[in-house]
């Protein structure tokens, strides 16, 4: 209950960081960081897939609605959230049988970033495919992949470091 | 059928990806591009006030550059101002033909007695009710409001001076709608204090201040003086501001009577409700 409350909160607070300030930054006119996916890495590792899936749809939807990009975020969102068990299970050594909350410090900093850059892709991928929704400009789209990632991922490790220190 | 009613439940995520992707995509599809729905869009209620405080906030860094450009426009209109007045003065067109004052008629009368000192100043004019002047008309110098017409005989009238404390003037900050009452306490003859002046009323020092036109004696805007020190009213709910008066009392000679010609119209309006 109190994990849910915490989350609830994180996600205001990403959702509106994200609408009203980070869909903004078009670095170069490609990269836009999308941080709010940052509450999908998050969960730990032994969450129900059917509620982590439902998180991504209700988060993904709502920046839909600021954005006025209906589904786009939402589907990708969910995608990321379908796989991020997956990936978990993936970047963690096998035997750990423990539940945790995917960080450098639970995961190793290796597998961690491993992890993030990994989920960060796989979502930027389909949500500039479903944004482009064609392959004729592809050497655009790949720009907009690779730079979008490079900055949520420079966002989420600058997440990762203040909340450690506190 | 046991081992299918398994595998559905091992894999009942699936079925909830495979709905909420089909569902994204069916919002993709149905709602991008056509806007049929305001619901998932930012003109629901939700985004739409947030976007709303947002912008509110936003405006904020922009008030700087609006400053200035008013700053510039002020200056300009100023000079603009200054001009008209010169080539008014040049062609000799007299005051009264301006459509501001189109229901006021204009008297020139001279100050002939005035006092400075006393708790309630009064002055003396040199035309009197013969000449048209009337209680209840308002008395300009050329800097300003000097007084209300009290009394009058045949050939002089009294006017009650902004310097006493039964006059009691309506006015306003220039540029805006807030107005309070202007009253004089006994000392200083260059300044006297608006009362009444609301909380949220937006002002600066050296802000002008100028008749508001609701009392049926002055136009709306006769320079009345400028906002020199800013204090609060004795209960605290209003303001009171330290006027310091455009016109110099101590020098008063050619001033002109205002006669608003519909000024018993609005008199005998204002009365029949009471």
């Amino acid at each position: 209950m109190k994990d849910s409350l915490y989350r609830i909160g994180w996600c205001i607070g990403l959702v509106l960081l994200q609408v009203l300030i980070l869909n903004h930054i078009h670095i170069g006119g490609y990269a836009t960081p999308f941080l709010y996916i940052y509450v999908i890495l998050k969960f730990q590792s032994d969450i129900s897939r059917n509620y982590i899936l439902l998180w991504g749809f209700l988060l993904g939807l709502t920046v839909d609605m600021f954005s006025n990009t209906a589904g786009m975020n939402a589907g990708a969102t969910v995608f990321l959230a379908f796989l991020q068990p997956v990936l978990l299970r993936f970047f963690t050594v096998r035997d750990n049988v423990d539940v945790f909350k995917p960080s450098a410090k639970a995961m190793g900093s290796a597998p961690f970033i491993r992890y993030i850059v990994t989920g960060v892709f796989i979502h930027h991928v389909v949500l500039v495919g479903i944004e482009y929704f064609s392959f004729l400009s592809i050497k655009e789209m790949f720009l907009r992949v690779f730079f979008s990632t490079l900055l949520t991922i420079i966002c989420i490790w600058g997440i990762e470091s203040i909340r450690k220190q506190v | 059928m046991r081992n299918l009613l398994d595998f559905l439940i091992k894999y009942n995520y699936w079925f909830l990806f495979i709905l909420l992707e089909v569902a994204s995509f069916v919002l993709l599809f149905k709602y991008n591009n056509y806007q049929h729905s305001i619901f998932f869009t930012s003109a629901n209620i939700v985004s739409g006030n947030i976007y709303e405080l947002s912008s509110n906030v936003v405006s904020y860094f922009n008030l700087q550059s609006v400053n200035n450009d008013l700053l510039d426009r002020n200056v300009y209109l100023e000079q603009q101002l200054a001009s008209i007045r010169k080539q008014e003065r040049i062609e000799g067109n007299s005051f009264s033909k301006h459509d501001s004052l189109m229901n006021y008629k204009l008297y020139k009368a001279y100050v002939i007695n005035n006092s400075l000192t006393q708790a309630n100043n009064f002055i003396t004019l040199n035309k009197g009710s013969t000449d048209g002047i009337k209680p209840e008309m308002g008395v300009i110098d050329g800097n300003g409001v000097v007084g209300i017409v009290y009394k009058t005989s045949s050939h002089y009238s009294i006017a009650i001076s902004l310097l006493n404390g039964l006059s009691n003037l309506s006015c306003k900050i220039r540029g805006s709608q807030y107005f309070g009452h202007l009253k004089w306490k006994p000392g200083d003859a260059q300044y006297a204090y608006l009362e009444n002046l609301p909380r949220h009323a937006r002002f600066s020092l050296g802000d002008t201040i100028v008749t508001s036109g609701y009392s049926a004696v002055f136009p709306e805007g006769l320079m009345v003086g400028t906002v020199e020190d800013m204090l609060d009213s004795d209960d605290g709910l209003s303001y009171m501001l330290k006027i310091k008066l455009a016109s110099n009392f101590g020098t008063l000679g050619n001033v002109r009577v205002i006669e608003n010609l519909n000024q018993r119209e609005q008199r005998d309006l204002e009365n029949s409700i009471d």
